[in-house]
C-alpha cells in the first residue's frame, strides 16, 4: 500500500507492505539506518522515533499507522549547522556514547523530555528514558549529558 | 505477500462496519503495542486491521455532571495527563503512569489495555475500583458492562466479536474521597505487575471508615472488589492493627478465590503488606498523603 507522511520535515510516499512495522519501513525501505533494531518486542527503546512528537518505539508501530502523520527520526536531530545539535554535542562531551547503540533511541528520548519539560529534574530525567536500555554507560552520563542541556537551553532562553 | 491489509477508520460507526464486513478476518487496531506482538507470534493473525487510533471521539475524557467519561482509544498518557481524571480519579491517573514506560504509555490505550485483559494489566484494578462500566458498539447497537463483569480472566472479555469498546465511565467519588494505587514489580519502569492493589475510600464525620474500596490485581481471575475486606472495614475507627488484618482477609480471600498455586507462597504475604499500605495511605489523617507512597 502507499504510505505518505512527513518524515524529518519533508513530505515522503512509499508504497510498502501494510503489516510490516514503522521500523522496517524506516529501515528498510527508506534507509533510514539510524533509528535501531534492538529487542523487537518493545522492551529496549533503540528504535525510538517521534510520531507527532511523542515518543514511540517504531517496533511497536504498524507502518501505516505514520500515515498523514510526522516523524522524527534521529536523522531529524540536528543543529543549525547541520552538525549534532546541543544535546548531541553533550552525549560527546559527557562520555554518554560509548558502543552507540542505544544512543539514537536516547537522543530522542531526551529530545521528547525538554520539549515537554524544558527544566526537568533528575528523576524526570531518569524517569522520560526509562524505556531505553543502554548495557554500557550505566546511565549516569546520559542523565548528565541531558541534565546539562536543560540548563543550557534555559539559560540561552533568559539571556537570549 | 502481505499477511493482513490496513484501514483506518474515520469515526465509530465506519469502524464497527469495517469490522463486521462478511468474508474478512478484522482485528481492531489501537496502540499497537499488544497487536504487534500477537502480529508476530502469529502469522495468521486477521485478514485486515482497522485502525481506531485516530478517531477524534473515542480520545475525549469529559466530565458531565458527576459522570466521567474517557474513550476507549485514550492513551495511557492521555488519561494521566488529563486534569478531569486527575481531579476525579487520582488511584487511574497513578495505575496508567506505572504502565511500562514513555513510549509503551503514549502508545497503549485504556481500551486495548481492557480488551486484551492481561492478568497484569494495570488500568483494570482502578477501572474496578470506581465501579467503572463499559460500552461496546455492535451492529445491532450499543451495550453497557460493569468492567469488573466485562472482563471474564485473563484475556478473555464478553466483548463480541465485531464489537468495539468505546468508552468507560464511572461517578465521581465522594468530595472527601481518597485513592491510592500501589504496584509490585521486579523494577520499577518497564516491569510486568505481578501484584497491584487499588483502594479508594473516606471517613464519615465521626471518623470512621464510611466507605472502602479494594480491587487486587493480578491475584485473582476476575477483576474484582474484595467485598468481604471491605464490608469489614466500614464503620471501623483507621488503626493500624485494622490494615494488618485487613491484608491477611484480603491475602486469604486470594487464595479462597484463585486456589493456592506456585506463586501464594509469595503473594500471600505481599498482598497483605500491599494492602495494609494502601489502606494506611488511603485513610491517613493528614490530607497531603495523595501519591505519597510513589
Amino acid at each position: 500500500m502507499k504510505i505518505a507522511f512527513e518524515l524529518n520535515g519533508s513530505p515522503v510516499s512509499v508504497d510498502a507492505p501494510a503489516d510490516i512495522s514503522l521500523l522496517q519501513l524506516l529501515r528498510d525501505h527508506l534507509h533510514l539506518t539510524g533509528t535501531k533494531e534492538g529487542c523487537g518486542v518493545g522492551e529496549c527503546g533503540a528504535c525510538s522515533v517521534l510520531l507527532d512528537g511523542r515518543l514511540v518505539n517504531s517496533c511497536l508501530t504498524l507502518a501505516p499507522q505514520a500515515g498523514g502523520r510526522h516523524v522524527t527520526t534521529i536523522e531529524g536531530i540536528r543543529g543549525p549547522g547541520g552538525g549534532p545539535d546541543d544535546l548531541q554535542e553533550a552525549f560527546i562531551d559527557y562520555g554518554a556514547v560509548q558502543c552507540g547503540f542505544c544512543t539514537p533511541g536516547m537522543v530522542l528520548a531526551g529530545e521528547a523530555l525538554l520539549a515537554a519539560h524544558p527544566r526537568p529534574t533528575r528523576r524526570q530525567i531518569r524517569e522520560a528514558i526509562a524505556g531505553n536500555l543502554c548495557r554500557c554507560t550505566g546511565y549516569q552520563q546520559i542523565v548528565d549529558a541531558i541534565e546539562a542541556t536543560a540548563s543550557k537551553r534555559s539559560e540561552a532562553k533568559i539571556h537570549g | 505477500m502481505e499477511r493482513f491489509t490496513y484501514v483506518r477508520a474515520q469515526d465509530v460507526q465506519q469502524a464497527v462496519a469495517l469490522l463486521n464486513e462478511p468474508g474478512l478476518r478484522s482485528r481492531v487496531l489501537a496502540g499497537g503495542t499488544d497487536l504487534m506482538l500477537l502480529a508476530r507470534q502469529d502469522r495468521h493473525l486477521c485478514d485486515r486491521v482497522v485502525d481506531i487510533s485516530l478517531i477524534p471521539e473515542l480520545h475525549r475524557i469529559a466530565r458531565e455532571d458527576g459522570l466521567v467519561t474517557i474513550g476507549a482509544a485514550a492513551s495511557f498518557s492521555e488519561v494521566l495527563e488529563s486534569p478531569i481524571v486527575r481531579d476525579t480519579a487520582p488511584v487511574l491517573s497513578e495505575a496508567c503512569a506505572q504502565v511500562g514506560a514513555v513510549q509503551v504509555r503514549n502508545m497503549g490505550t485504556i481500551g486495548g489495555n481492557v480488551a486484551n485483559a492481561a492478568a497484569c494489566a494495570d488500568s483494570l484494578p482502578a477501572l474496578v475500583c470506581l465501579d467503572a462500566a463499559a460500552r461496546v458498539q455492535t451492529p445491532a447497537g450499543s451495550q453497557e458492562w460493569p468492567v469488573s463483569e466485562l472482563v471474564l480472566r485473563p484475556n478473555r472479555t464478553q466483548i463480541p466479536d465485531g464489537g468495539l469498546l468505546l468508552s468507560f465511565s464511572y461517578r465521581v467519588p465522594h468530595p472527601e474521597a481518597r485513592s491510592v494505587f500501589l504496584k509490585l514489580g521486579r523494577r520499577n519502569a518497564m516491569a510486568i505487575s505481578r501484584l497491584t492493589v487499588a483502594a479508594l475510600g473516606h471517613l464519615d464525620g465521626q471518623g470512621r471508615i464510611a466507605e472502602a474500596r479494594l480491587v487486587p490485581g493480578a491475584a485473582t481471575p476476575q477483576i474484582r472488589r474484595f467485598t468481604a475486606v471491605e464490608d469489614m472495614l466500614v464503620g471501623q475507627q483507621p488503626d493500624a492493627g485494622l490494615w494488618q488484618e485487613a491484608g491477611r482477609l484480603a491475602a486469604s480471600e486470594m487464595v479462597r478465590i484463585s486456589g493456592r498455586r506456585w506463586s501464594s507462597e509469595y503473594k500471600e504475604p505481599a498482598l497483605a503488606a500491599l494492602v495494609a499500605r494502601a489502606l494506611s495511605t488511603v485513610f491517613a489523617s493528614t490530607t497531603s498523603l495523595q501519591g505519597a507512597d510513589r
